[in-house]
């Protein structure tokens, strides 16, 4: 119940906060990568390095970790499926597959594994479907029900929370 | 942390309400200045995370990767490993381990090796490939065969250990190993048989249903013939031609005449090829059933050996008795010896095709990880040479070691040549003199071989129980040596053992009142003080084939001969007698059908053929009569 409160928190305050719409949308669309692929993994960190370093909303990235996380789970045998077919089916990507795992460093990032791979493969084939769908979303939102529910008694609550002021110590 | 689109001091915000009348909001040149791509501050919580998991890799590594490799190297050995302790030095590259333990696959409640500390150095650029390329390696006090404080616990599961472990338990359950059965001959009960068990019952029934089958088909065949309808054709057209004169039947009349016995003739030639065509085919049957009568006579045999089964006759033959006394003792070297075959053709499998295995263990599905192998890679595993002087301080076996092993690999095809071990020792000991291991592993090519040679001198070989008997014999010490090859799916081994001081004991626990035929087998076996056993292991590992021989068996064979052979002659005989009386009433029958069927189908083949011929002799005379002889013309246009 707490998770899920946080999540709408969370939701909230991502969906009011000062970052245009495609900044959200970026921010979901890599951290879209947390939830989708198996978190342990070296791309993982470079998502993670992205979301620090680019400007994109971060809070966007950990809240479409917390959404995709369930999803990747559901979506497991597809990747795994995925995966199988491009390491074992394609042989022409052999080559591809053999120098990545022979090669010092990308040999660390897993993606012999088919379950990273499929779900790195799917993952990039859907960066930019989820990256409009989050951007058109955003802008609906603030164009149609963003304003009411700014000023809405639950929102100003939120805002005088002590989460809230927390929040507020990483704005610039 | 900073928020993406947040306001600066001094600055807009980007993100404002709808005006209610619409129209442009904020300036276009405060948007510019704040659309930058990177926030380089973002990296410094990054870097605190990274540092945060320094710090717990500091704290943590070394137990995780201790429960990591305590659980791994469990799973792969299919018995339990414990690591007590562990050290990582990143500078140096090196791992040290203390207090490992290996527990017997085959006894939980010992270890097969405790080692105080092991230490291991790799070579650090293979590890950016995720491979172990070790470059030394050394192990310090060594005890084997060290008692448990714990039993092991027992490793189940879908891995590959177990299921080796379990084929190979499965491959000892294939040898039948021959009772030692001493059983008074005088006291043999009637046998008594079920004609149902018998083979060669069961195969003259089989027969008796493919005469059925073999006749139906003929009788089929013959009916689909049609050789009466054409012989009464050719008749009739035979008849009508009879007597008739070429002249008087006019130019169309005679060509007409000409082309009926033609085509007559055509059908009865046809139906000729069709008859032989059906003596091929029925010979065929009648000779498959003629071999399935043989085949009666061989499963006879079979039946004589159920039946002697049945008596619980004892078995004179030295084979059946050294299979008797030594034969359990002998399959249980081989299986160890096979198990750790077996664990090495999984983990070094030959060829450079991807390889395929079960993922790490997560919260998400493991998925499958696929090893891709290049001729000029690092291997995933490879130990180049390892030259370990051990002293074993306690247990057993304890003494002076030298072991050396060279290109142990996970992927064989890379180093190109085979894995060699070997293991030496020299020094006296508690339970064995000298002992030499030699073995090597050849996984390079399509054909995987090993061989492995041990040889032992002044060992103290363990006490055996006699089957059937409350005796057991003390090898005392003597000499051994296993030799085991494996190549491909043929199995090739032998064991051989001298023990020039055998000794007998009788065993308490079983002692009992012996019968007439123990006595003598304890005599005899009690007056032997020296022996000689070979056991040879041959076939493949599906289908292995046991045989021991030793002097042992010659002298109880030789000595069981002389005093009941002639009552065993007896029992065999009977036995023999009621096998011959069953099977000639069962098999009797489908002989003679077997032989009516070829007599009836030779028959009326031949006379199908013979009444054919007859009518094509006719027709060719008719042909000649119209003809005027000239049959060999050639046929004129429209004739």
């Amino acid at each position: 119940m707490l998770t899920l409160l946080k999540l709408v928190r969370s939701l909230v305050k991502t969906l009011h906060s000062d970052g245009s719409p495609a900044q959200i949308a970026f921010g979901v669309a890599l951290g879209a990568a947390l939830g989708l692929t198996p978190l342990m993994n070296a791309h993982n960190l470079v998502v993670l390095l992205l979301l620090a370093v680019l400007n994109v909303s971060f809070a966007a990235g950990m809240l479409a970790w917390a959404v995709f996380v369930p999803i990747g789970f559901l979506l497991d045998p597809v990747f795994d499926r995925v995966g199988h077919a491009l390491l074992v089916g394609a042989v022409s990507f052999r080559p591809l597959w053999a120098g990545i795992e022979n090669a010092p460093g990308l040999a660390l990032t897993n993606f012999n594994n088919t379950v990273v791979l499929g779900s790195v493969v799917v993952w990039l084939a859907l960066f930019i479907p989820i990256f409009f769908l989050a951007r058109f979303g955003v802008v609906r939102y603030r164009a149609t029900i963003g304003e009411r529910v700014r000023q809405s008694r639950t929102y100003k609550a939120l805002q005088a929370s002590q989460l809230y002021n927390v929040y507020t110590w990483f704005r610039p | 942390m900073s928020t993406p689109g947040s306001v600066r001091s001094g600055e807009h915000t980007q993100y404002t309400p709808a005006a209610p009348g619409g129209g442009p909001r904020g300036d276009s040149s405060s948007r510019r200045a704040r659309t930058r791509v990177f926030r380089w501050e973002g990296i410094i919580p990054l870097l605190l995370v990274l540092a945060l998991l320094g710090l717990g890799w500091m704290l943590f590594a070394e137990r995780f990767m201790r429960d990591t490799i305590a659980e791994a190297g469990t799973k792969a050995l299919g018995a339990q490993l414990d690591i007590a302790d562990l050290d990582i030095h990143l500078l140096s590259g090196s791992l040290e381990l203390h207090g490992v333990a290996l527990a017997d696959p085959y006894d939980r409640n010992r270890n097969l090796f405790e080692i105080r500390v092991v230490r291991v150095v790799l070579d650090p650029e293979p590890l950016l490939e995720k491979k172990i390329v070790v470059k030394t390696f050394t192990l310090g006090d060594i005890a084997t065969g060290t008692k448990r404080a714990t039993p092991a616990t027992a490793v189940t599961g879908e891995g590959f250990a177990p299921r080796a472990m379990a084929e190979m338990q499965r491959f000892a359950k294939q040898f039948t190993v021959p009772l030692l059965s001493l059983i008074p001959i005088d006291t043999l009960k009637a046998l008594v048989l079920n004609p149902a068990q018998l083979k060669s019952v069961q195969t003259a029934l089989a027969v008796a249903q493919q005469a059925d089958s073999v006749k139906q088909s003929i009788e089929l065949q013959y009916a689909q013939l049609r050789v009466q309808e054409t012989v009464d054709s050719s008749r009739a057209l035979v008849a009508r031609l009879q007597g008739t004169n070429v002249r008087t039947l006019g130019v169309d009349g005679a060509r007409r005449a000409i082309d009926d016995v033609r085509r007559t003739s055509a059908r009865v030639d046809s139906a000729k090829r069709r008859v032989d065509a059906l003596m091929v085919t029925a010979r065929r049957g009648l000779d498959s059933l003629q071999t399935g009568v043989g085949a009666i006579d061989e499963a006879r045999r079979d039946d004589y050996a159920f039946a002697r089964g049945l008596l619980k006759l004892p078995s004179f033959e030295g084979p059946d008795l050294g299979s008797a006394v030594f034969g359990r003792v002998t399959i249980d070297r081989f299986q160890k010896a096979l198990y750790w075959t077996s664990l090495a053709r999984q983990y070094a499998p030959p060829g450079l095709l991807p390889k395929e295995s079960p993922g790490p263990k997560r919260l998400r599905r493991s998925g499958t990880t696929v090893h891709f192998v290049e001729p000029k890679a690092f291997p995933r595993f490879w130990l180049q040479r390892a030259d370990v002087n051990v002293a074993v301080t306690s247990g057993s076996l304890g003494g002076t070691y030298a072991f050396a092993a060279r290109d142990v690999t996970s992927d064989p095809a890379i180093v190109g040549r085979p894995m060699l071990f070997a293991l030496r020792r020299s020094a006296k000991g508690n339970e064995v003199d000298s002992l030499r291991v030699v073995g090597s592993l050849d996984h390079t090519g399509a054909t995987v071989r090993e061989s492995v040679t041990a040889q032992a001198a002044g060992v103290a070989l363990p006490t055996i129980a006699i089957p059937s008997l409350p005796y057991s014999m003390g090898w005392g010490r003597g000499s051994s040596e296993l030799r085991i090859a494996l190549t491909g799916d043929q199995l090739s081994g032998r064991w051989y053992v001298h023990s020039p001081k055998v000794t007998w004991a009788m065993d308490s626990a079983k002692a009992r009142p012996l019968n007439t035929m123990e006595t003598l087998v304890a005599r005899v076996l009690t007056g032997i003080t020296t022996l000689d056993m070979t056991a040879d292991i041959s076939g493949t590992l599906e289908n292995p084939r046991l045989s021991v021989k030793s002097n042992l068996d010659r002298q109880l064979s030789e000595q069981l001969r002389s005093v009941a052979g002639k009552e065993l002659a007896k029992a065999e005989a009977r036995a023999r007698a009621q096998v011959d009386r069953i099977v000639e009433e069962k098999s009797a029958p489908v002989r003679a059908r077997v032989a009516e069927l070829r007599t009836d189908a030779e028959r009326r083949i031949g006379d199908a053929r013979t009444k054919l011929d007859e009518e094509k002799r006719k027709l060719d005379e008719r042909l000649k009569a119209l003809t005027g002889g000239v049959i060999g013309l050639p046929k004129l246009p429209g004739m």
